[in-house]
C-alpha cells in the first residue's frame, strides 16, 4: 500500500466523498468509512480516524447533522444526515469536480504545442 | 453495523465523552470485521487500532472542533433570541397602548429631569472652571471681626503679596466702568483693573495679541473679552495694535481674550451679579489695579480705600486650609504693626466657592427634589410591571404548559424591562434636552455662561437607576410566575393566587411611598413659592413705580474736579425734572438692591471708640438732593440735602431710622455729630430718612449713613427718574434731555427699578419654579401611580363586585368599599411623608424667607392637595367599575 494518494491533497475531496456517502441515507461513521474503502478500494484512506475531523467539520458547517441513537449491542452510536445545504454543496462539489478532472486530464494529455502562439 | 431507529433520551453528556463513544464504537466494528475475516482478537484489535491511526489526537480533535462549534451557535441562538424576545416584547407593548404610553411617559420624566437638572448642577459645581489647574486658585479677602469678607486696600494687599509664601502667583483686580468713545457711539462698559500679573495667575492665554505680563506692560494696553470684540468691534482680526479711547484716554488694544474666557465680577459675599467685566487694563503705579475714579493716583501707601478684590494660586501641595492660616497669620502681624488693621483679618476662598458658593446650597437642593423625582418614577415603574406581570399569569402558565422552557421566559420578560427602559430613556433624552434649554432660558444669566446641555455620563446614570428598577420589578414578578404551580394560573385566570396577593400588597407599599415622597417634594415646593410670593411682596421702603434709573460716567475736563461735577449733576437733574411727564428725579453715587454697595465704620461724638473691637458699621450712600423724594423714602425728621450743602458750608448728613434708633434711643438725632474714624470731620446729622432694604427684599434694614454729592461726589453717578407713565416710554426724552447737556455722554443700564429688584430675585425666582416644576411632576407622577394601582385593582375586583352588585348591594356602599383601601394608602403615605417631610424641609431653611421650614399652614394646603388628588385618582376606576351592568360580568 505504498502508492496510496497524498492525503492533504485529497482533504477536500474527502469532504466530497463524506457527503456523497451520506446521499443515500444516514450512516454512523465506521458506515461511511467502509463505503469509501468499497468505492475507492481502499485507495484513499491511510488513517480511518483523519475522517472524524472531516465529518465533524462537515457538521460544524451545518452541511451533515447527527443524531445518537443505540445499536443491537447496546451502544451509544452516532448516525450522519445529510442536511439541505449538504445536498446542495455535494451538487456543487459534483460539478466543480467534474470541470477540475476534465481539465486536468485535457492537460495532461496535450500533446507538445507548436512554435505559433 | 444496524442501529435501532429509537433516537437516544437525550442526557447531557459533554463533547468528551461523545468524541470517545464514537471512536470506541468505529474501533470496535472494524475489530468486528477484522475477527469475522478470521484473525484472532489480540491481532483484530492491534490491526483494528492502526489502522485507524493516531487516535488520541483524532479524538481531541474532534472535540475542539465541537466544542468550537458549540460556541458559535450558542452566540448566534443568543441573537436569534434576542432578536426575537425584542420583537416580542414590542409587540407586548404596542397591545397594551395604555401602560406602555404611562410607563414611557414616566420613565421620560424621571430620567429626563435628572438628567437635566444634575447636568446643570455639574457645570457648575463640578466641572473644572476654564482656567489652568483651578482647583488651585482661591481669593483673598480682608474679614471684619464679624467674620465678614470685604475688599483688601491697597498697601495691605500689598503686604499680603509680599508675605504669604504659600502662594505662588497673585494679582489685584478692581472693577471699573468704561466710556468707550472714538468708536463709534459712546458707550458705557463695565471692565476691570488688574495687576499684570493677572491673566498668567489663572493660567489663560490670548485668542489674539498678548496679554499683560509682571513687568513688562504698557500702561496704556487693553485686552478685550471676546463677546466684547464681537458685539462692538465685529470680530476685527486686525483689531491688535490699534487704539481706543476709554474714558478720554487712548489705549491700545492688546489682545483679545478666547471665548471660553469668561470671567464674573468678584464680590466680597458670593452672590449672582451682573455678567462679567468685558474689558481689562493694567494697574496704576506700583502695578495696584485703578480705583474707580480712573486715575493716575499712587496708592502704595493707601490703607484706608478697600476696593480690591485678589486672585491668587497656590503652590504645588499647598492646601487651602493651609493658606488660610498662613493668611491669618499674616493678618495678625499686620493688625499688630497698624492700628488701622486692627481687628481685620483675612480668609481664603477657593475659586469655585467664590464663583458659584451662593449657587451650591439651592443647586443641592433641586437635586434632592429631582432624586425624589426619580424615585417616584421608578415605584410607578415597579408598580405598573408588577400589575402587568400579574395580568399575565395566565398566558404564562400556558406557554410552560406548552413547553416554553423558564429560561426563555424569564428572559422574555426581562427583555420586555430593558425595552421599555429604553423607550422610555430615549423619549427621557428628549425631555432632558429640552428641559435643558429651559433651564438655561430661566437661568440667572450669571450662570449661563460655559454650561454644557447634557452631561453624557450624567445621561448614562439616569439609565442605569432605572434599568436596574426595570430589571429587578420586570424579573421579581416573573421568578415568582414561574415558581408558583401551574394549575391554579390556569383554571382561575390568576386572580385569586397568593402571587397575586403578594403583587398586591408590594404595589400598595409602592403607592403609599409613592404618597409620601410626593407630599414630601409638595411641601417643599409650597415653602419656597411662599417664601417667594413673600420676597415680592416685601416693603423695600422704595416706591418702585413708575421708577426709572440709569447710570452716567463724566469723563475729561468735567470729571476733574469735584466742583465741576456737582456742577454738572445739578444742572442735569433740573433738565430732567423738566421733562414733560417727569415728576421728580434724584441721583445717588450707588444704587439700592443689587448695586454696588459702600459700607463705613463711624464715630459718634460723646461715646467713646471703642478700643481695639468692632466700630459700629453701617451702609454709607452718597446722594444728591432730590434723592428721597424721588425713591419715595420719607424724611422723618429734619430735612433733605440741599444745594447749599456744598463744600464751603458746614459738613451734614443724614441716617436712617435704624442708625438713629441704635445711637440716639428715644432721643432727638437732629443736630448730633457723626464721623467715619478718629482721622475724618465731624458731620452734623440734618435729617433723619426712613429705612429701606438696601441689600435686597430678604436683608432687613442696617444703619444707613447718608453723605450728599455736593459735599463728596464722584465722576459717576446712578440717576433716578419718576414719570408719571411708563417709565419706558419716558426714555428717549430722557436721553435728550441729557444729550443736550453733553451729546457723548451715554445713559448707561436703563432699567426701571422694578427690574433692577427683579434681578435681585432671579435666584430665589429659579429655584422656587423649579423646586416647584418638580413638585408638580412628582404630584402627577404620584397620581399616575394611584390611578394605575386602583383601575388595576378593581379591574382584579370586578366578578366580586359583580356579584355583590347582583346580590342587590347599593353602588355607593360599593363605591366606599372600594375606596377604603385608597384612603387608607393615602393616609399612610401622608403620615409617612409627614415625618420625611419635617426633616427634609429642614434643608431650605437658610433659602426660606418669612416662612419658616415647618410651617404648619404649608403642610395643610400639601394634605390637602394629596388627599384630593388621590381620591380623584380612585374615583374614577371605582366609577366605571361600579357602571357596568353585572350581568355582562358575570355571563
Amino acid at each position: 500500500m505504498t502508492n496510496r494518494t497524498n492525503v492533504d491533497l485529497l482533504q477536500g475531496t474527502l469532504s466530497a466523498l463524506i457527503l456523497k456517502s451520506l446521499s443515500w441515507g444516514p450512516l454512523h461513521g465506521y458506515g461511511i468509512a467502509r463505503w469509501i474503502e468499497l468505492v475507492t478500494e481502499d485507495e484513499l484512506l491511510v488513517e480511518e480516524g483523519s475522517l472524524y475531523p472531516a465529518l465533524h467539520r462537515l457538521q460544524a458547517r451545518d452541511l451533515v447533522t447527527s443524531q445518537w441513537t443505540t445499536s443491537e449491542t447496546n451502544r451509544r452510536v452516532r448516525c450522519y444526515s445529510l442536511t439541505e445545504e449538504g445536498r446542495q454543496q455535494l451538487r456543487a462539489e459534483l460539478s466543480r469536480w467534474e470541470r477540475f478532472s476534465v481539465a486536468v486530464s485535457r492537460a495532461l494529455q496535450a500533446r507538445k504545442p507548436s512554435r505559433a502562439v | 453495523m444496524s442501529t435501532s431507529e429509537r433516537p437516544e433520551r437525550r442526557i447531557w453528556r459533554d463533547t468528551k465523552t461523545d468524541a470517545n463513544d464514537e471512536i470506541a464504537f468505529h474501533l470496535e466494528m472494524r475489530e468486528r470485521d477484522f475477527r469475522e475475516r478470521g484473525m484472532n482478537a489480540e491481532d483484530a484489535r492491534e490491526a483494528a487500532r492502526r489502522r485507524f491511526g493516531r487516535i488520541d489526537a483524532i479524538t481531541t480533535e474532534v472535540r475542539q472542533i465541537d466544542d468550537e462549534s458549540a460556541r458559535q451557535k450558542r452566540r448566534t441562538g443568543m441573537w436569534t433570541d434576542l432578536r426575537q424576545d425584542v420583537s416580542y416584547a414590542l409587540r407586548g407593548l404596542r397591545r397594551a397602548p395604555g401602560f406602555t404610553l404611562v410607563a414611557v411617559m414616566t420613565l421620560a420624566l424621571g430620567i429626563g429631569a435628572n438628567t437635566a437638572i444634575f447636568s446643570l448642577i455639574n457645570a457648575v459645581l463640578i466641572k473644572p472652571l476654564p482656567f489652568a489647574d483651578s482647583d488651585a486658585l482661591v481669593f483673598l479677602w480682608n474679614t471684619r471681626a464679624s467674620g465678614e469678607p470685604e475688599p483688601l486696600n491697597p498697601a495691605r494687599m500689598i503686604d499680603f503679596r509680599n508675605q504669604m509664601t504659600s502662594l505662588a502667583g497673585f494679582a489685584g483686580i478692581s472693577h471699573l466702568s468704561f466710556t468707550l468713545t472714538g468708536y463709534g457711539d459712546p458707550e458705557q462698559i463695565s471692565g476691570s483693573s488688574v495687576s499684570s500679573s493677572f491673566f498668567d495667575v489663572l493660567g489663560v492665554r490670548p485668542m489674539l495679541g498678548e496679554t499683560f505680563h509682571a513687568g513688562t506692560t504698557d500702561p496704556n494696553a487693553v485686552v478685550l473679552s471676546h463677546r466684547l470684540w464681537l458685539r462692538r468691534f465685529n470680530q476685527d482680526p486686525s483689531i491688535v495694535g490699534r487704539t481706543v479711547v476709554l474714558n478720554k484716554r487712548v489705549r491700545t488694544v492688546a489682545a483679545v481674550m478666547p471665548r471660553e474666557f469668561t470671567w464674573p465680577m468678584v464680590t466680597a459675599r458670593p452672590a449672582p451679579g451682573d455678567a462679567g467685566p468685558e474689558l481689562w487694563v493694567p494697574g496704576g503705579p506700583g502695578d495696584i489695579p485703578r480705583p474707580a475714579i480712573d486715575e493716575d493716583v499712587d496708592l502704595r501707601t493707601n490703607r484706608s480705600a478697600g476696593f480690591l478684590r485678589a486672585v491668587a494660586r497656590l503652590k504645588p501641595g499647598v492646601t487651602v486650609t493651609q493658606a488660610r492660616a498662613e493668611a491669618a497669620a499674616v493678618a495678625q502681624r499686620l493688625s499688630r504693626t497698624y492700628a488701622e488693621d486692627d481687628g481685620r483679618g483675612a480668609t481664603i476662598v477657593p475659586i469655585r466657592d467664590q464663583v458659584s458658593g451662593g449657587y451650591r446650597r439651592p443647586l443641592v437642593v433641586l437635586a434632592g427634589a429631582v432624586a425624589f423625582v426619580l424615585a417616584i418614577a421608578c415605584a410607578n415603574i415597579a408598580s405598573l410591571l408588577l400589575g402587568r406581570a400579574a395580568d399575565r399569569r395566565r398566558e404564562i402558565a400556558v406557554r410552560r404548559a406548552l413547553g416554553a422552557a423558564t429560561g426563555r421566559i424569564v428572559r422574555q420578560l426581562l427583555t420586555e424591562s430593558v425595552v421599555l427602559s429604553m423607550v422610555g430613556a430615549g423619549v427621557g433624552l428628549v425631555l432632558a434636552w429640552w428641559m435643558s434649554s429651559f433651564l438655561l432660558s430661566l437661568a440667572p444669566v450669571d450662570l449661563t455662561s460655559g454650561i454644557s446641555v447634557i452631561d453624557p455620563r450624567v445621561l448614562a446614570f439616569s439609565l442605569l437607576v432605572t434599568a436596574a428598577v426595570g430589571l429587578a420589578f420586570g424579573a421579581a414578578p416573573a421568578f415568582e410566575v414561574i415558581r408558583g404551580p401551574l394549575t391554579p394560573a390556569l383554571s382561575e385566570g390568576g386572580t385569586r393566587t397568593s402571587g397575586s396577593a403578594r403583587t398586591t400588597r408590594i404595589r400598595d407599599m409602592l403607592v403609599a411611598i409613592e404618597i409620601a415622597v410626593a407630599l414630601v417634594l409638595l411641601a417643599g415646593s409650597v415653602l419656597l413659592v411662599r417664601s417667594f410670593l413673600g420676597l415680592t411682596r416685601v416693603d423695600t421702603g422704595i416706591a418702585t413705580r413708575n421708577l426709572m434709573t440709569f447710570d452716567i460716567r463724566l469723563t475729561g475736563e468735567r470729571a476733574e474736579y469735584q466742583s465741576k461735577q456737582v456742577a454738572f449733576y445739578t444742572q442735569m437733574l433740573d433738565r430732567l425734572r423738566a421733562v414733560p411727564g417727569v415728576t421728580a428725579a434724584g441721583a445717588a453715587v450707588t444704587l439700592p438692591i443689587g448695586g454696588d454697595d459702600f459700607g463705613t465704620t463711624y464715630l459718634v461724638e460723646g461715646k467713646p471708640s471703642p478700643a481695639g473691637g468692632e466700630k459700629p458699621h453701617g451702609g454709607y450712600q452718597i446722594v444728591m438732593p432730590g434723592y428721597f423724594s424721588a425713591m419715595g423714602i420719607p424724611v422723618r425728621a429734619g430735612r433733605d440735602f440741599q444745594a447749599s450743602d456744598d463744600r464751603q458750608s458746614q459738613p451734614v448728613a443724614i441716617v436712617n431710622e435704624t442708625l438713629a434708633r441704635r445711637e440716639w434711643p428715644g432721643q432727638d438725632a437732629i443736630g448730633r455729630r457723626i464721623r467715619f474714624d478718629d482721622s475724618s470731620g465731624w458731620m452734623t446729622v440734618v435729617g433723619v430718612v426712613g429705612d429701606i432694604r438696601h441689600l435686597g427684599p430678604s436683608v432687613p434694614p442696617r444703619p444707613e449713613l447718608y453723605q450728599a454729592v455736593t459735599q463728596r461726589s464722584f465722576p459717576f453717578l446712578a440717576v433716578v427718574v419718576r414719570t408719571a407713565g411708563d417709565p419706558y416710554a419716558a426714555l428717549p426724552s430722557l436721553r435728550r434731555a441729557v444729550a443736550e447737556l453733553d451729546p457723548d455722554l451715554p445713559l448707561a443700564h436703563p432699567r426701571t427699578m422694578d427690574d433692577h429688584i427683579a434681578h435681585a430675585l432671579s435666584r430665589p425666582k429659579f429655584l422656587s419654579a423649579l423646586i416647584t416644576g418638580f413638585g408638580a411632576i412628582a404630584v402627577v407622577l404620584a397620581v399616575i401611580g394611584i390611578y394605575g394601582m386602583m383601575s388595576w385593582s378593581v379591574s382584579q375586583r370586578r366578578k366580586e363586585l359583580a356579584v355583590r352588585m347582583a346580590l342587590g348591594a347599593r353602588g355607593d356602599a360599593l363605591m366606599q368599599l372600594v375606596l377604603r383601601k385608597a384612603l387608607v394608602l393615602t393616609v399612610v403615605g401622608i403620615a409617612t411623608g409627614l415625618v420625611a417631610a419635617r426633616i427634609a424641609t429642614s434643608a431650605l431653611t437658610g433659602l426660606l424667607f418669612g416662612v419658616e421650614a415647618t410651617d404648619l399652614a404649608t403642610l395643610a394646603i400639601t394634605v390637602g392637595v394629596i388627599v384630593i388628588v388621590s381620591l380623584a385618582a380612585c374615583y374614577v376606576p371605582a366609577r366605571r367599575a361600579l357602571s357596568v351592568n353585572p350581568v355582562d360580568v358575570l355571563r
